[in-house]
């Protein structure tokens, strides 16, 4: 970790704006595109990064008598600012468009953007200390924490040390006190927390899946998508045709709450009920992911709380499982 | 729906329990923020949980309208002003029987934004006199302050379906609704909504949390439209797709629209739809204009038969 006397975020936002690539932000309902260094701003966007990488709509193909392009992003463009919660989304997500088969959209836009994130402070609904920290560089190419009008640095990836080549003479080693500061930044943000979460909760998941808890939990549900619309780690997708003779081939983001998702062709459908639906949602992220990746794919940001029309609480779900 | 009122419907709610009504739809508190949510409950010995209090935001004739059937007998239900206009709509539209149902009606006084009172935890946050109060230290907010802005143009805060009715009612708005937006020539409002319905994401909660949109088959994503056990293999192939998942401004417009023209004299003016919006669309904006076109070409507002059976008997009385 080095030390840039400073804020690092805006400094280095106006660097890449200079270089000609687009730089984003975070602002209230997205991370928006910026032109000037002062938009920075540190709340947390109800839309997450995932839309740079695997948008809510992508172009696979053009086709007419056969395929005539395959459109691939390779626009550079560098998200500043990003929640540590997003970033580690990132490195999820990674999991799944990466391994083993890998998907040449997500990895063009993957290696053509920049993710630079910034330590944060937690909100009402933030849990992320159950599964890492509100200082946590995974995902990111570099992680910034600002603290007391300095700016701690640090180069994650490959990608990211290119970025701060040219900065050499403006970062310097930490001194002991500077490491102490952080430290007990860090731990001033841990106690900060309000929520939190069992993440080791997969045993429990296994005994409670027909209990009557989740037609209750799903009671005040609406059934719509915005929980897994608006998750950092959700990524199912639907694949449709626009255009008989000649047209496109695009992705769409498909949600698991919609009963159209599971639908199928003999019209049996093997989640019927919306409370099938929502359990859905809690076994993929604690128990389905565990099993075939290794990872909860929940990172804490609380959106799925913050923005659920009828206050369906993942906190107080896995509460509830693990009783 | 002070914390006086509350008890009142505890109480009442249990001794229903208790006689003819198998079921109820209630409020509970959330342990984890000030917020409340819907629930079902059957037992008088559940009525301890009740909650009612301005944060007491959802519509609860929308989970009342999906819970009503899976009982032979009476389900009770919670009632706000708004919550009372959407069932008496949905009794209008033959989607359930009055005497299927028990009404506790409650006259409200506005319920608040929830959002600005994260801050607090649940159990410090108490309604008593139309004040809240914020334990500890007793700060009090007027309720003014943090009330929905939907609140403020509430044609009918006190319930216009009941069994039976408690609490007190805000003062119902009897002003003209004239939005700014209407004010703007065409090409501006153009601007405004196209650049509105860029955010929209279509998670459908503003559909799925609207107690007047029941419909089993929406055109934004046909179930059944889709599939039978009967359909060919070009019919599952050819099956209408009235609008794609593309999430362009114009798709995006193309769904609020006849969402909202599906609403023609049926809104409740509950405004579930634009505190469902995850991407803070003025959806109510939409609605209000509609209602009062409804009115000013129609002659039609909050009448006992729907607005379209309405449309149907004109012709033939003239």
């Amino acid at each position: 970790m080095l030390v840039y006397e400073g804020d690092f975020l805006k400094t280095v936002a106006s660097k890449l704006m200079k270089e000609g690539c687009r730089v984003y932000a975070p602002s209230e309902i997205a991370y928006t595109e910026i032109n000037h260094d002062s938009q920075i701003s540190d709340v947390k966007p109800k839309k997450s990064v995932k839309e740079f990488l695997f948008p809510q709509n992508e172009v696979l193909i053009g086709y007419g008598d056969w395929i005539e392009k395959v459109p691939l992003n390779r626009e550079r463009r560098a998200v500043v600012g990003v929640k540590p919660c997003d970033a580690r989304a990132i490195k999820l997500l990674d999991r799944i468009f990466l391994e083993g088969f890998e998907d040449p959209y997500y990895r063009a836009r993957r290696e053509n953007t920049i993710i630079i994130s910034s330590s944060c402070e937690p909100d009402a609904y933030c849990f992320c200390e159950s599964f890492s920290s509100p200082f946590s560089e995974e995902g990111a190419d570099i992680f910034v924490s600002r603290i007391d009008g300095i700016s701690f640095v640090k180069a994650v990836s490959e990608k990211g040390k290119e970025v701060l080549k040219g900065f050499e003479s403006d970062l310097r080693n930490p001194t002991d006190q500077e490491i102490e500061k952080f430290r007990n930044e860090e731990e001033r943000v841990r106690g900060l927390f309000r929520r939190s979460v069992e993440a080791e909760i997969q045993e429990k998941m296994k005994e409670k899946f027909d209990s009557e808890i989740w037609k209750e939990i799903a009671i005040g549900c609406v059934g719509c998508g915005t929980c897994t619309f608006l998750c950092p780690t959700c990524f199912c997708f639907d694949m449709l045709d626009e255009g008989e003779k000649k047209g496109i081939r695009y992705r769409a983001w498909d949600s698991c709450q919609f009963p159209l998702y599971t639908l199928e062709s003999s019209s049996h459908n093997p989640r019927r009920e919306k409370w099938q639906r929502l359990r859905n949602r809690f076994y993929d992220k604690f128990l389905y992911m565990v099993e075939s990746k290794g990872n909860v794919f929940c990172v804490g940001c609380g959106r799925c709380i913050s923005e659920c029309p009828a206050g369906v609480d993942i906190v107080e779900v896995l509460q509830e499982v693990s009783r | 729906m002070d914390t006086e009122t509350e008890k009142i419907v505890r109480n009442r709610v249990a001794e229903l329990l208790n006689e003819d009504v198998e079921a109820f739809v209630v409020f509970v508190r959330k342990e984890t923020e000030p917020r409340e949510r819907i629930t079902v409950i059957k037992g008088p010995e559940e009525a301890e949980k009740v909650a009612l209090s301005p944060l007491s935001v959802n519509n609860t004739a929308r989970v009342l309208l999906e819970v009503v059937n899976n009982f032979d007998g009476k389900v009770g239900v919670v009632a706000k002003g708004c919550d009372s206009k959407a069932i008496k709509g949905l009794i209008s539209e033959g989607k359930i029987e009055r005497e299927k149902i028990h009404i506790i009606g409650i006259s409200c006084p506005g319920i608040v934004d929830y959002r600005k009172l994260i801050a607090f935890s649940p159990e410090d946050v108490i309604f008593e006199d139309g004040k809240l109060i914020i334990k500890p230290g007793d700060k009090e907010i007027p309720l003014e302050e943090v009330i929905h802005d939907n609140c403020r143009y509430c044609r009918s805060p006190s319930p216009v379906i009941y069994d039976e009715i408690y609490g007190k009612a805000r003062e119902p708005f009897d002003g003209t609704d004239d939005d700014e937006i209407e004010k703007l020539p065409a090409d501006e409002r153009w601007k405004y909504w196209i650049d509105v319905f860029e955010k929209c994401i279509r998670c459908y909660a503003c559909r799925s949390a609207c107690p007047m949109c029941y419909c089993t088959e929406c055109l934004v994503d046909p179930v059944n439209l889709a599939i039978s056990p009967m359909s060919t293999a070009e019919e599952k192939a050819a099956y209408p797709r009235f609008l794609g998942k593309t999430v362009t401004p114009a798709d995006n417009l193309f769904y609020h629209l006849i969402r909202v023209f599906h609403h023609a004299g049926r809104c409740a003016d509950c405004g579930e739809c634009e505190r469902a919006c995850p991407m803070d669309i003025p959806l109510r904006k939409l609605e209000r204009k509609l209602q009062k076109e409804i009115k000013e070409i129609f002659g039609y507002e909050d009448e006992d038969i729907p607005f379209l059976a309405k449309l149907d008997i004109i012709p033939e009385g003239r």
